[in-house]
């Protein structure tokens, strides 16, 4: 027996994006909910503070290459506290061991990476601890609001954010210019654009679309400014794929783009799909702020052709961006030391040294504001990308990020049917609302099984 | 069958023969209880229960069996594995045993060569697999690809809805050639020489062998690697999990029953209803297996 | 061990014979070509494994899939899925070697024990244990899962190699085969001319009915050696810590790693999982081959017998 489905970076990835800047304010809009963490308890917080000096043995399961480097930095400063790195697999194998393990009674880490848009299932199963009970609300202003939205869930704080994507246009600058493309900044004339390269050659086309990624497709209807998915309460989902502006934004633009064939339905992360990406068949790969590292090691020949722009919008005036990926790192109940595991959890997501090296040596795009407006950073130029000084553009695309997207609390699931349903549509040319519908039938008749009052439009 | 155990002096025989039996199974059999029966015994106990994320756990009774008895997408991947049997399960075998003759004929240049060439295949492990086929069956930059633009036509997509199963049952018949080749070889080894003096002497030739003396002798060693072909297309599960990554449209979640329980377990926490699946799954191979082997046994019996 | 060591004595008869029927016959110039077809089938895909594993990471994807890239990269990539991560894919190949070995030698013991018993003792109940072995077996791994893990959660073996090994030593097919193979290969005659001397049950096991069972054996254990070698799924469910894993389930990892974003800076796995994959199926080739003497070396009901 083989494989489990582990899906691609989308869903894995990270980084953070925080922005910086502008955000600063932050008294409004965390989204997600959680604008009203109880204050923990004086004695729970110092707790915390007390347990990095008091010896401790910590497991923590993580899949991100390199971190164990963070990790000795921690242990370095903190030499009573051992931290044991497990990668124990990727995304929903670690899941599936993870609950199972709590379910067991017995095996489960002190502490686990886990991706946004599982932790809400996690959250409301209580598989994780809630950390504003030991006063880690208190870090809220530390990061990107979009990044604190999406570990702040139904009143609790249940996550620190580790990374994020903020979504980006990663183009071939080489085919722009030879075919005297700019950039498209609206997603007209990104249309505009994909029919002047079908144009010049049939076989090329502006970008690919995965119809087994639930994750892209949830980004790009995010960034239509969609919010197709909330949860209220303990048990209150709604779901409104059918109806949602955004969701028709989405279908708007990529119906048409798949109907005219402008857009290749090719799964991603396959030969054919890099070789794609090599030769210059795809000239645009939408996605997350983590793709350099991957496009800097798997093609590595097309050095120098590649730069960074920000989205294309639906309305220029006002722009929105979205999320493509990322992980928060979570306390599990089990954990025999809570305070310690909390403490580590915090240090290795929110102190400056750490969150520094989590993407220098462990290839993080940054989550913390610290880090996304630090000059060196921003400012440091890319010599993969011709010089180009790629960070700016990246944390800019985090600035923008819509704090409200939630995800539903048995994403995981949903995800995996978007295969499926979507799926079939995106590779058939067809038909996206209709199957977006049917998708939405799925999750409904899933989620009410599962015992969730589910509303749906 | 067995006969009565009687009194002193004959059943003292009889019961050592029995106790040696026993003894002789039991290593295999508490291995077998360990890791196949408590398992298995405890996936059907979970069966009768339907766990909720809001409202915890509740006794379903065989809700779970009617709801898979009912079910579409478990009904059709049923009946996709049952087409995939009827088609490759045949066709494997028999080019297993050809070539299983061939390289115990005496008349093969080279046939260790071919013996282990064949057989490596099984070696491969699954990760590699798939970026092999991925490869194999790219239609822009893979083999198929490079084949129809050598020959300037376009070939079919490989992956596509309609070869998505003859490409499957291409790597699996790829895998498992040679692995049911050397059950048939090694089965092939064991009739004895006597036969083949006798036959040579009344001048039948290499076919004439094959056909009256091997063949008859293959059978029971055929009949095994049916039945596990049997329940390996039943629990079809790697290849198309293998696949999937590459044309995710195509092989939905439900592809195979294999990949449903699968699916329902790891993705959908649904560990009960996954469990009554898989049971259901396994007493359908029971059922078709139980077939086959009296289609075969009345077979020998007509012979 | 000893039986298996005098194999070779007892069946270099029949390798004598049929070398000399086939010079007699001739070989066959059309079967011999039938059998390339074969030959470049199996070994095509085979071919692109060596070829891209040859290949530099610049080259993967921008030479050609089925020929060598520019730079002859072989014995550079070795180096480097060595020396990875501190070196675990050698820790890696050691586990799945333990796992290997000790498994598939406990699985094709079990099962040719229990073969012979179920082919050679009729004793009440044997035909519904097969049964149950055969019904037990429909039902498919990947739903027992699960439980699997909770059951070996409670006896505290899971994330040890324990979880590993134990379930190892369980071939079904093996059983299955050798029960064939026994009824075979062990005359009654023999069992019973042998239990007239007063040989007890397990020596004529021992010494009798080992040796004639060689061949199937050594089929069941490459089998199982190969089964356990690839053995994925079972490891990746009850393992956690990856010093533990085996070459499958951390080739995988390495997978996982190089399609995700969040790969570490530098770290070009593809070439390390093609590399690693090529390097974990010679093992296997070597067992074949050094296995495959003792089909050659005959078993031979046939030669026992006089």
């Amino acid at each position: 027996m083989r494989n489990l489905p582990s899906r691609r970076g989308v869903m894995t990835a990270g980084v953070a994006a925080a922005l910086s800047l502008a955000l600063a304010a932050c008294g409004g809009g965390s989204g997600g909910g959680a604008t009203t963490a109880p204050a923990a308890a004086p004695s729970a917080t110092a707790a915390v503070q007390d347990a990095l000096s008091k010896p401790a043995e910590l497991t923590f399961w993580t899949w991100v290459t390199g971190i164990e480097k963070t990790v000795a930095r921690f242990q370095a400063k903190y030499p009573n506290i051992k931290v044991n790195v497990v990668n124990a697999g990727q995304s929903a194998d670690q899941y599936t061991k993870l609950q199972t393990a709590i379910k067991a009674g017995s095996g489960a880490p002190d502490v686990a990476q886990i991706e946004y848009f599982a932790l809400p299932q996690f959250a409301l199963s209580k598989q994780v601890v809630n950390l504003a009970e030991h006063g880690a609300a208190e870090l809220k202003d530390k990061f990107a609001p979009a990044a604190w939205g999406q570990v702040a869930i139904n009143g609790g704080v249940y996550g620190i954010p580790q990374d994020t994507g903020p979504m980006a246009m990663f183009y071939r600058k080489d085919i722009f210019e030879k075919l005297k493309i700019e950039p498209p900044k609206t997603w007209a004339e990104f249309i505009e654009a994909a029919k002047k390269i079908k144009a010049d050659n049939p076989d090329n086309f502006i970008t690919s679309i995965d119809p087994g990624d639930a994750g892209g497709v949830d980004s790009l209807i995010w960034q239509a400014g969609g919010t197709p998915f909330k949860t209220s309460g303990e048990n209150q989902v709604s779901v409104t794929l059918a109806t949602d502006p955004g969701v028709k934004q989405f279908v708007s633009t990529w119906g048409s783009l798949l109907s005219e064939k402008l857009v290749d339905p090719q799964p991603g992360w396959t030969d054919e799909w890099w070789k794609g990406m090599g030769s210059g068949k795809y000239a645009v790969w939408m996605t997350g702020a983590w793709a350099p590292n991957g496009i800097i090691n798997s093609i590595p020949k097309t050095k120098g052709d590649w730069a960074v722009a920000p989205m294309p919008q639906h309305d220029a005036a006002k722009p929105i961006n979205a999320e493509n990926g990322g992980s928060s790192v979570a306390v599990i109940p089990q954990s025999k030391n809570i305070p310690a595991a909390v403490a580590f959890a915090q240090w290795l997501n929110s102190d400056p040294e750490a969150v520094k090296s989590l993407n220098e040596e462990a290839g993080l795009f940054p989550a913390t504001k610290t880090l996304l407006e630090d000059p060196a950073f921003r400012d440091a130029p890319q010599e993969f990308f011709d010089g180009q000084k790629i960070n700016q553009v990246l944390g800019d695309a985090s600035t923008a990020v819509k704090a409200d997207w939630q995800y539903l609390p048995f994403q995981v699931y949903a995800n995996s049917i978007f295969k499926d349903t979507v799926g079939q549509a995106i590779d058939g040319g067809g038909d996206l609302a209709g199957a977006l519908k049917t998708w939405q039938d799925r999750i409904t008749a899933f989620g009410t099984e599962q015992g969730f009052t589910l509303s749906a439009g | 069958m067995t006969a009565p155990a009687t009194r002193a002096g004959l059943a003292r025989p009889f019961l050592r023969l029995r106790v040696a039996g026993y003894a002789f199974f039991l290593p295999f059999f508490l291995v077998f209880l360990i890791t196949v029966v408590a398992p298995l015994a405890y996936a059907i106990y979970l069966s009768f229960f339907q766990e909720r994320m809001i409202g915890g756990t509740v006794f379903a009774g065989l809700g779970n069996y009617t709801r898979a008895i009912g079910d579409a997408l478990f009904g059709a991947g049923l009946v996709r594995v049952a087409l995939f049997l009827v088609a490759q399960v045949p066709i494997m075998l028999l080019i297993a045993l050809l070539c299983a003759l061939a390289i115990d004929s005496g008349r093969l240049r080279w046939p260790s060569l071919f013996r282990i060439t064949i057989f490596m295949p099984y070696a491969v492990p699954a990760v590699v697999a798939a970026l092999m086929w991925g490869y194999m069956y790219g239609d822009q930059f893979g083999l198929v690809g490079q084949i129809g633009d050598a020959l300037g036509v376009t070939l079919p997509d490989l992956m596509s809805r309609s070869w998505m199963l003859g490409s499957i049952g291409n790597m699996v018949t790829w895998e498992y050639v040679g692995y049911n080749m050397i059950i048939l070889y090694a089965a092939l080894r064991a009739i004895p020489e006597e036969l083949y003096e006798a036959a040579e002497m009344d001048g039948a030739g290499a076919v004439r062998i094959a056909w009256s003396i091997k063949l008859p002798a293959l059978r029971p060693a055929l009949l095994v690697a049916t039945l596990f072909s049997v329940i390996g297309s039943f629990q079809l599960f790697n290849e198309p999990n293998i696949l999937q990554k590459l044309a995710p449209s195509v092989i939905t979640t439900s592809y195979t029953p294999n990949m449903y329980a699968y699916n329902l377990a790891f993705n959908g926490q649904q560990i009960n209803y996954s469990a009554a699946v898989a049971v259901v799954l396994g007493l359908v191979t029971v059922v078709v297996a139980y077939v086959v082997q009296i289609i075969t046994a009345r077979r020998e019996k007509t012979l | 061990m000893t039986a298996i060591a005098d194999a070779p004595a007892t069946a270099a008869r029949r390798g004598t014979h049929r070398s000399a029927k086939g010079k007699r016959r001739g070989k066959s110039p059309l079967l011999t070509v039938i059998m390339l077809v074969m030959f470049v089938y199996a070994v095509l895909p085979l071919f692109w494994l060596l070829a891209n594993a040859s290949k530099s990471g610049a080259d993967l994807f921008s030479t050609f899939g089925l020929w060598f890239g520019g730079d002859f990269s072989l014995f550079a990539n070795i180096g480097d899925t060595l020396s990875y991560q501190n070196g675990i894919f050698l820790r890696w190949f050691g586990n799945t070697v333990l796992y290997s070995v000790v498994g598939a030698g406990g699985a094709a013991l079990l099962a040719t024990i229990g073969g012979y018993a179920l082919a050679k003792y009729d004793f009440p109940g044997r035909k519904l244990l097969f049964a149950l072995v055969l019904g037990a077996i429909s039902i498919p791994g990947t739903a027992l899962a699960v439980p699997t893990y909770l059951l070996f959660s409670q006896i505290g073996i899971v994330d040890t190699p324990w979880a590993v090994l134990i379930p190892s030593l369980c071939s079904p097919f093996g059983l299955y085969l050798m029960r064939v193979y026994a009824a075979d290969a062990v005359p009654d005659s023999i069992l019973e001319s042998a239990r007239i001397d007063g040989a007890g049950e397990f020596r004529i096991f021992r010494t009798i009915a080992l040796r004639l069972l060689a061949p199937g054996f050594v089929t069941v254990l490459l089998f199982s050696l190969v089964a356990t070698w690839n053995n994925y799924f079972l490891p990746l469910i009850v393992l956690n810590t990856p010093d533990w894993f085996p070459l499958t389930v951390g080739l995988n990892q390495w997978n996982a790693q190089a399609n995700s974003g969040t790969s570490g800076a530098g770290d070009a796995t593809y070439t390390l999982i093609l590399t690693g994959s090529l390097l974990s199926i010679v093992p296997l080739i070597i067992a074949f081959l050094v296995l495959q003497r003792f089909w050659q070396s005959g078993l031979a009901t046939g030669s026992v017998k006089q």
